[in-house]
């Protein structure tokens, strides 16, 4: 049952548009990650979801209802939804009062009030800061404690605006700890807005990618990672290897690509002689010392032009004829004694490959 | 200067020993001013949150119409006062003049763009977020004013005893309407300007040293609520 | 250890300023007036107000200082049951104030102010209540020994001396249209100059636009001299380091004070009744007595003579009429 859609939404600052004919629609206890880079446009669009902001045309339905339209419909619809701010917003009181504030402006008993706020404090773990003034907390503390203030007034909708954005790993870990622990108990509906595909893949069921205004793509998270719908999308979700190509020959289970002077191996429904781009998840780049017979129908053998470490990983960049960059683990790149300039095989399966038509 | 060494001894007598009309005059005084500076505030805290909360034409050009008269000379508004309630003004028939009733509505008028002002400077330097995070929370808007007003209280409490500070150091104001009466609208300021001129320095130097340590009082106040 | 004497210091600041606040808005005692016989109060002529009406007067700034008031104030406050408020300012402002009702009666010495103001027809009552003379004080050493001279005379000298001397002969004008400076002006003229030649003749004339005792005090600190009324001068002469020099009991230096009722016709805001009472107690055997000894204790002699005592017999003095008729 849908709960929220926004139809033709657009949004203007000053003479520029910054969100483009934006369509979306979010059903009872679903989990929704907007994802995009930073200034794309995801916060503006929340704003507008949650009514915080007019746009400058089309419609929000909530619940079935046009609340676009009048004053009286909004308060109620705003009502049933709560919103976390990108910088922990808490408000110069004890943790308690900050939470507790939702239920007493809304006149609730005193009983029910105490009742609710420590449960709901139980849940994002903060009940030893009962009593502790919330602008002395951490960053994470904070937003934990605004969390817990969105929720407390039990909304339909909770929209979480790059919730862990500035905030340290461990804060990080801790809080999408909270989420997932909020999200399985409770039938909520959750729109967040995030430049962290990963947390996006990890906390949502639906994904969609935000960029310069547009919303180009909704899916599965593996839909968008893994099957882009345009160049954009891909280079967002980190498709790192994008080769234009065409196609040369097909048969019923096989495509076959022509990237540079070599030709790979795909499984595509684009004709003979579209123009392609070949995509390759650099994760699903498989390196090896020797050419090895695998299930892989895509090997070839490359000299290795750089080498980044980042983190736990290795990126190898290698040039087949083409330039193709694989990601390794810092363990196998030690085994493999890479160095640049060294021969190396790159192997990948035809279904690794994603096509998109090219045009250019 | 030994003179005024024997004035100034004099005076600490007539502090010490609580001398009556050096106690008469410093109350009225503190009720005057307290008194202006309360409704003062009663007017001005309300008014600089609807004029802080709301986005309106020419917002800006009025707090700068606002901040202009931070500085007003005492003796214009003292003007404007004496004009309106003298009994041949418009508003003689309340005979108000030379009463402290038109002392404190002419310090109600003196300090009131200041306290306004510093109000809504102080709320201004609320995030933005915080009132709206109320609104998304379910307040309405008087509930989210007030949480705004609450954020800022120390800035505001600094606005307030600035304004008492003005009110209860000025004198020109409080000469024009008041008529430094003796017994009934004599303040410690005219007081001063009364006796000083006179060459009677010993209830000058004492209540010199009065005004003194209450501008100091205020000032150590002052200087703790901004640390806050 | 040092945050907590701060807000003990603090806390302590604030109850002592709270005590004061306290015991200031209690009723105070006012300082009780020098031993003199009381007033009789005379028998009610006319309907009595509650103490709590306030009866308001105008003076002048130089009767104001001389401490007179504080003196009648009280008395008359019982013999009324009135509330009476005392503002001050020059002769030009005090009468401003009767002329739109904030005042219920005014006090002035100025006879060509007080004349315009009854012709106008605001002033009504008129009745001289108290006299004295004005004087010439300067510096001890009388550059330009004018001592002993007559007013006139005394005045040509140091003109002429100022302007050729100002850095050494110096007069100081009270410059403020009081009834002081008036007299002063009158003066002047009687000497052959006309005002405005003496205001641009030279440095030696000092305008100070203030009341009575502030230029007195500047007179002291210049050296300089200065007309000044004989009763201000000699309750401030224990500040100032200038003495008497031409105290010329003549028409040309005589102070007539007077006081005269807000005509109720013309601004009917005013309290008529209070007012004429105040007037003929005012001119009244008793308070006339009072006025006579005024300032005998403190400063060795009189600062006023009463007009009643018939002393006043040279030109400008007022006629019996003026000064004992009693208002009806």
């Amino acid at each position: 049952m849908t709960l929220i859609e926004a139809v033709d939404v657009n949004q203007k600052y000053g003479d520029r548009f910054v969100l483009k004919n934006v369509n979306l629609r979010i059903d009872q206890s679903e989990v929704f990650a907007l994802i995009g880079p930073t200034g794309a446009g995801k916060t503006t669009f929340l704003r507008i979801l949650d009514l915080i902001d007019r746009p400058y045309s089309g419609e929000i339905y909530f619940n079935g209802l046009n609340i676009t339209a009048t004053k009286k419909e909004q308060l109620n619809a705003r009502r049933r939804m709560s919103y976390v701010q990108q910088k922990p917003i808490v408000f110069n009181m004890s943790v308690y009062d900050n939470i507790a504030c939702g239920l007493i402006w809304r006149h609730k008993k005193l009983g029910e009030v105490r009742k609710k706020t420590e449960e709901v404090l139980e849940l994002v773990g903060m009940v030893d800061y009962m009593k502790r003034n919330a602008k002395t907390l951490s960053g994470g503390e904070m937003q934990r404690v605004a969390i817990a203030r969105a929720l407390i007034t039990e909304p339909q909708l909770l929209f979480l605006d790059e919730p862990t954005a500035n905030m340290d790993p461990v804060s990080t870990a801790k809080i999408e700890k909270v989420l997932e622990g909020i999200l399985q108990e409770h039938r909520i509906s959750v729109i967040m807005a995030t430049h962290d595909m990963s947390q996006g893949q990890r906390l949502a069921g639906k994904v969609g990618v935000m960029i310069n205004g547009e919303l180009l793509q909704v899916g599965t998270p593996g839909n968008i990672f893994n099957q882009p719908h345009n160049r954009e999308v891909a280079e967002f979700v980190g498709t790192e290897n994008i080769l234009n190509g065409e196609v040369v020959s097909k048969d019923e289970n096989m495509t076959l690509i022509k990237v540079g002077d070599k030709v790979i191996n795909a499984v595509s429904d684009y004709q003979v002689g579209e123009k392609v781009l070949v995509l390759i998840r650099p994760e699903n780049i498989v390196f090896a010392l020797q050419r090895e017979t695998s299930s892989a129908r895509n090997n070839f053998k490359g000299k290795v032009n750089r080498i980044d470490t980042t983190g736990p990983l290795v990126r190898i960049e290698v040039d087949c004829g083409f330039p193709l960059l694989g990601v390794v683990t810092k363990q196998a790149a030690q085994e493999l004694n890479i160095s640049i300039g060294k021969e190396i095989y790159a192997s990948f399966k035809a279904t690794a490959i994603h096509t998109l038509k090219r045009w250019a | 200067m030994i003179e005024i060494w024997h004035g100034f001894l004099k005076a600490i007598e007539l502090i010490v020993t609580l001398n009556p009309e050096v106690l008469e005059i410093t109350g009225r005084s503190l009720l005057i001013s307290a008194s202006s500076c309360i409704i003062a505030t009663f007017i001005c805290l309300p008014l600089g949150s609807l004029i802080h909360l709301n986005n309106f034409k020419g917002k800006r050009a009025l707090i700068n119409l606002i901040q202009t008269f931070y500085s007003i000379p005492t003796v214009a508004v003292g003007l404007l006062v004496f004009l309106l309630f003298s009994r041949a003004g418009p508003l003689g028939f309340m005979n108000l003049l030379f009463t402290p009733t038109i002392m404190v509505v002419g310090q109600v008028i003196l300090i009131s763009p200041i306290i306004l002002g510093l109000v809504i400077a102080a709320l201004s330097g609320i995030d933005r977020a915080v009132p709206e995070t109320a609104i998304a929370t379910g307040a309405n808007n008087f509930q989210a004013a007030t949480l705004v007003i609450r954020e800022a209280r120390y800035a505001i409490y600094s606005a307030i005893i600035m304004g008492f500070g003005r009110a209860i150091s000025e004198v020109g104001l409080a000469l024009m309407v008041g008529g430094n009466i003796r017994g009934y609208t004599r303040i410690i300021t005219t007081a001063i300007s009364l006796e000083t001129s006179k060459g009677d320095i010993e209830l000058s130097i004492a209540l010199g040293i009065i005004l003194i340590v209450l501008a100091l009082v205020i000032n150590i106040v002052l200087n703790r609520l901004q640390q806050r | 250890m040092i945050n907590r004497l701060g807000k003990v210091l603090s806390l302590a600041l604030i109850l002592i300023t709270l005590v004061t606040f306290v015991i200031g808005c209690a009723k105070t005692e006012r300082p009780s007036p020098p031993t003199e016989p009381k007033v009789t109060p005379q028998a009610p002529q006319y309907p009595i107000h509650s103490a709590t009406t306030r009866f308001r007067i105008a003076t002048t700034t130089s009767l104001y200082d001389t401490g007179l008031w504080y003196y009648l104030e009280p008395m008359f406050e019982e013999y009324a049951s009135v509330e009476m408020d005392i503002v001050y300012a020059g002769t030009g402002i005090a009468l401003e104030y009767g002329r739109c009702g904030d005042v219920d009666a005014v006090v002035v010495h100025s006879r060509v102010d007080e004349d315009k103001f009854i012709a106008e027809g605001y002033g009504i009552n008129r009745r001289y209540f108290a006299y004295n003379f004005f004087l010439i004080a300067g510096p001890e050493t009388d550059p330009t020994a004018i001592k002993g001279l007559a007013a006139i005379d005394a005045f040509k000298k140091i003109a002429e001396e100022g302007i050729k001397n100002p850095d050494i002969v110096k007069f100081v004008s009270r410059g403020d249209q009081s009834g002081t400076h008036v007299k002063e002006q009158g003066v002047w003229q009687k000497a052959g100059y006309k005002y405005e030649d003496i205001q641009k003749s030279g440095k030696w004339y000092v305008e100070a636009g203030k009341g009575m005792e502030p230029c007195l005090l500047m007179a002291s600190e210049q050296q300089a001299y200065i007309l000044t009324d004989i009763s201000t001068f000699t309750a401030y002469k224990g500040k100032l380091s200038l003495v008497s020099l031409v105290e010329a009991e003549e028409p040309t230096f005589l102070n007539v004070y007077a006081v005269m009722a807000i005509n109720p016709d013309k601004v009917p805001t005013t309290k008529i009744d209070v007012a004429n009472k105040f007037i003929n107690w005012l001119i009244s055997p008793e308070v006339q007595n009072i006025l006579g000894t005024y300032g005998k204790a403190e400063f060795g002699k009189p600062l006023f003579r009463p007009t009643s005592d018939g002393s006043c017999q040279m030109e400008g003095c007022p006629t019996v009429e003026e000064y004992s008729k009693t208002v009806p």
